[in-house]
C-alpha cells in the first residue's frame, strides 16, 4: 500500500510539471491557433538563466528567480516579435515551422555557450523532504504541486474575473470580432506569449533541481505536455491540468507494474487511444475543428 | 582554370621562399624517429584531446632524455581528428602519406578506431589505441594494440569485487536500455552467473528518464543487498542516485566507469558517497601511476585521467618495442610488442596477448566524500 502512495505522489509531482508546461501550450494555442514547438525551450532557457544568475554570478536565489522570470517575459516578447508576428497573416503551417526552427536555434545556441554537460541548480528550499510512514515526500515536488494549484487558481481568476483576462479570452475566441470591439489584438497576443514564456520558465526553474539543467531538459517534458493537452482537450485550460496529472500518474504506475523501459510508451499509448476514440479530449473541442 | 589573383601570386612566392627551409628541416628530421598521433584538436572532445597530447608529450620527453629510440631523438607529428569519424580517417591518411612515420598513437574512441582500421591494415604499421570495444582486437587486424582494458573486463571486475571482496550475493542491476547499457548488463550478468550468483533484480530504463521511483521500489521489493549500474548519461545517474537514497536504499553500489566521473559526482553530490566504480586509470594504483600523476600535475595543473595515461603508456610501449626489435621494421616491432610481458605503465601492467590487448584488469575506486580513492586492482590472466 505504501508503494501505491509513493508512486501516486511521484506521479502527481511529475504530472504537475507536465501540466505547467501544457498550460503554456494551451494559452498560445488559444491565442494563435498554432502549436508552439519551442515551448520546451522556454523551460530550458529559464533554467539556464537561473544558472547564470544564481550559480555563475552567485546572486541571491530570490533575486535570481525574479530576474529569470523577468528575463522570460522579455524572451516571450522577443519570441513573439521574431517567430510569430512576421507570419501572423499566413496559415498555421509556416508558423509551426518557424517555432520548430526557433527551438533548434535556441537549443544549439545554448549548447554552444554551455556545452553538453548538465548543470546543477540548488533547490528553492533548504530541507530535502520528509517521510510519512515509509512514503518519502520530496520537498521540491511538494513545492511544484503547491505552486501548480496556486497558478491554476490564479489563472482561473485572471481569465474569468479581470478585464484584461476577458480581453485575452475574446482575442483567442475571435480575433476579428475582438478587434472590432477595440481590443488591441496584437498586444493581447504579445501578452499571451509573455505569460506563456513565464509559466513555461517557472516549470523549468522548479524542475531543474530535480532533473538538472541541460539543453535536452525541455524536449521530453514538452512532448509529454503536448500529449497532456491532447488528452485534456486542445485549448482547454482545465483539460491541460487534468491531462498532465493523469499522464504523470499513468506512466509512473505503468512503469512500476508493467515495464520500466516502456514507461514513455504508456504515455503515448494513452495519447493514441485518445486520438482514436476521443480526439476532442476529456473536455475540449475536436482537434480537427481547431487545426 | 581559375583566375591568377594577387593573393595566389604572393602565397606562391612565399612558398618558393620558404621551400628550401622546409626541405632542410625535412632532411634534418629523417635523423629522428617519427610517431604520428591522431587526436581531437577541434570539436566536442577538444578538451580531452589536450590531455591526450600532454600524456604523449610527457612520455616523449622522458624517452628523449633517456637517449631516444635506437639512439635517435623522437618526434611526434599530430593531426586533428575533429572529434568525428571522417576527421579521424582523414587525419590518419595524412599521417600515413609520410613515409618517415614508423608507428601511430590514435584514438580513445572505439568508433573512430573502427573507421581507421582498414587504413591501418593497409599501411601496416604498429598502431596504439584506447577504444574499449572488445571487437576491435578481434577484427583480424594485426597492427592494432590496445592500451586500455577492454569492456569485457569491467563486468568481470564488478562481479568479482562485489561477490568476493564485499561478500554480497543479492544483486540488483540497473542499466540503460541502449547498446552500451544492455551489453554491460549482459556481461555483468554472465560474470555473476560464473561466480554462482543469479541477480535478483535487473531493471532497464530508457535514457533521459525523469523519474526512477518505480526502479528504486522494484529494487527494494526484491530485497537486494548490492546494486550495480550501467548508466550512459550522468543526469540519469544523478536522478537515480538521489531517489535511491531518498527512498532509503543504502546498499553498497558498484558502478560502471561513469559513476566516478567528475560530472556525475557534481550532479549527484552526497548521494554517491561511498559508492564504488571501476576505472582503468587510478592515481594511487601503482608507483608508476603515481609518478605519472605527479609529472602531469606539475605541467598541466589538473589531475590526470585516462585520456592522458593511455597515450603516455602507448608512446613508452612503442619505444620499448622498437628498441627491443632493434629496428623500425613494422613486423619486427609487432613481434617485439607482442612479446612485452610485465611492463608497468600508468594504466597498469601490460602483457600483450595475441590479439593485441595489453591490459587485463581494472582498478576499483571508491567515492569518499566526493574524492576518488583507490580501493583495489583486480587482474585477470591475459
Amino acid at each position: 500500500m505504501d508503494m501505491v502512495f509513493q508512486l501516486l505522489f511521484q506521479g502527481i509531482g511529475i504530472g504537475s510539471v507536465y501540466a505547467l508546461v501544457a498550460l503554456g501550450f494551451v494559452l498560445i494555442f488559444r491565442a494563435t491557433n498554432v502549436v508552439n514547438f519551442a515551448q520546451g525551450e522556454f523551460s530550458m532557457v529559464a533554467a539556464f538563466l537561473m544558472v547564470i544568475f544564481s550559480v555563475d554570478l552567485e546572486w541571491p536565489y530570490w533575486i535570481s528567480f525574479l530576474l529569470s522570470l523577468g528575463g522570460m517575459a522579455i524572451y516571450g516578447a522577443l519570441f513573439n516579435l521574431g517567430v510569430y508576428f512576421p507570419l501572423r497573416h499566413r496559415t498555421y503551417l509556416p508558423v509551426i515551422i518557424s517555432t520548430i526552427g526557433a527551438s533548434i536555434l535556441v537549443s544549439n545556441s545554448t549548447l554552444a555557450l554551455y556545452g553538453p554537460q548538465p548543470q546543477v541548480l540548488q533547490p528553492l528550499l533548504d530541507f530535502p523532504g520528509f517521510n510519512i510512514g515509509t512514503v518519502y515526500l520530496d520537498a521540491q515536488y511538494l513545492l511544484i504541486i503547491g505552486l501548480t494549484v496556486v497558478l491554476v487558481a490564479f489563472q482561473y481568476w485572471f481569465f474569468e474575473h479581470t478585464l484584461l483576462g476577458k480581453k485575452l479570452q475574446a482575442t483567442s475566441q475571435d480575433k476579428e470580432m475582438a478587434s472590432l470591439l477595440g481590443i488591441p489584438v496584437a498586444t493581447m497576443i504579445m501578452l499571451t506569449f509573455v505569460y506563456s514564456a513565464m509559466i513555461g520558465g517557472l516549470a523549468g526553474i522548479l524542475v531543474a533541481p530535480i532533473l538538472f539543467v541541460s539543453i535536452h531538459m525541455g524536449g521530453t517534458i514538452a512532448l509529454k505536455a503536448f500529449a497532456a493537452t491532447i488528452i485534456g482537450g486542445f485549448g482547454d485550460v482545465a483539460g491541460a491540468i487534468i491531462g498532465g496529472l493523469a499522464l504523470g500518474v499513468i506512466e509512473t504506475f505503468g512503469a512500476a507494474y508493467v515495464s520500466v523501459p516502456y514507461k514513455d510508451g504508456f504515455a503515448f499509448l494513452v495519447l493514441v487511444a485518445f486520438l482514436v476514440f476521443r480526439p476532442q479530449g476529456i473536455f475540449g473541442e475536436r482537434v480537427a475543428e481547431k487545426a | 582554370m581559375t583566375n591568377f589573383t594577387r593573393r595566389s601570386f604572393t602565397s606562391a612566392l612565399a612558398l618558393g621562399v620558404a621551400a628550401p627551409a622546409f626541405l632542410r628541416s625535412a632532411s634534418a628530421q629523417s635523423a629522428t624517429i617519427k610517431i604520428g598521433q591522431v587526436v581531437p584538436i577541434t570539436g566536442p572532445a577538444a578538451e580531452a584531446g589536450k590531455y591526450a597530447m600532454a600524456g604523449a608529450k610527457i612520455a616523449l620527453d622522458e624517452i628523449n632524455k633517456k637517449g631516444g629510440i635506437l639512439g635517435k631523438q623522437v618526434e611526434i607529428i599530430t593531426e586533428d581528428d575533429q572529434t568525428t569519424n571522417p576527421g579521424a580517417v582523414l587525419a590518419f591518411s595524412k599521417l600515413a602519406t609520410n613515409p618517415d612515420i614508423v608507428a601511430f598513437v590514435t584514438s580513445i574512441r572505439s568508433t573512430q578506431v573502427h573507421a581507421m582500421a582498414p587504413d591501418i591494415a593497409k599501411i601496416a604499421k604498429p598502431t596504439m589505441f584506447g577504444g574499449t570495444d572488445p571487437t576491435l582486437t578481434k577484427l583480424g587486424n594485426p597492427w592494432l594494440f590496445r592500451c586500455r582494458p577492454n569492456d569485457t573486463y569491467s563486468g568481470k571486475v564488478i562481479a568479482e569485487f562485489g561477490v568476493k571482496e564485499l561478500g554480497l550475493k543479492k544483486w540488483g542491476i540497473v542499466h540503460s536500455t541502449d547498446a552500451f547499457g544492455t551489453n554491460g548488463m549482459k556481461a555483468l550478468e554472465s560474470s555473476l552467473l560464473a561466480l554462482g550468483v543469479t541477480p535478483v533484480a535487473i531493471q532497464g530504463y530508457a535514457n533521459q528518464s525523469q523519474d526512477f521511483t518505480p526502479v528504486v521500489l522494484a529494487l527494494k521489493q526484491a530485497g537486494i543487498d548490492i546494486i550495480s549500474s550501467y548508466f550512459t548519461f550522468e543526469n540519469d545517474l544523478g536522478i537515480f542516485a538521489r531517489q535511491l537514497r531518498q527512498l532509503g536504499v543504502n546498499a553498497p553500489w558498484v558502478g560502471s566507469p561513469s559513476i566516478v566521473n567528475t560530472t556525475a559526482i557534481k550532479l549527484a553530490g552526497a548521494a554517491l558517497n561511498n559508492t564504488y566504480g571501476v576505472a582503468d586509470y587510478a592515481e594511487d594504483s601503482s608507483p608508476e601511476a603515481k609518478a605519472f600523476a605527479d609529472t602531469y600535475r606539475s605541467i598541466m595543473k589538473v589531475a590526470p585521467d585516462n585520456q592522458s595515461s593511455w597515450t603516455y603508456d602507448g608512446m613508452h610501449l612503442l619505444a620499448v618495442a622498437i628498441n627491443k626489435a632493434g629496428k623500425t621494421d613494422p613486423a619486427a616491432v609487432r613481434d617485439a610488442m607482442l612479446s612485452i610481458k610485465g611492463y608497468k605503465g600508468a594504466e597498469g601492467e601490460y602483457n600483450f596477448n595475441a590479439n593485441g590487448d595489453g591490459l587485463h584488469g581494472y582498478n576499483v575506486v571508491k567515492n569518499v566524500g566526493g574524492k576518488i580513492e583507490f580501493a583495489k586492482h583486480i587482474e585477470f590472466p591475459a
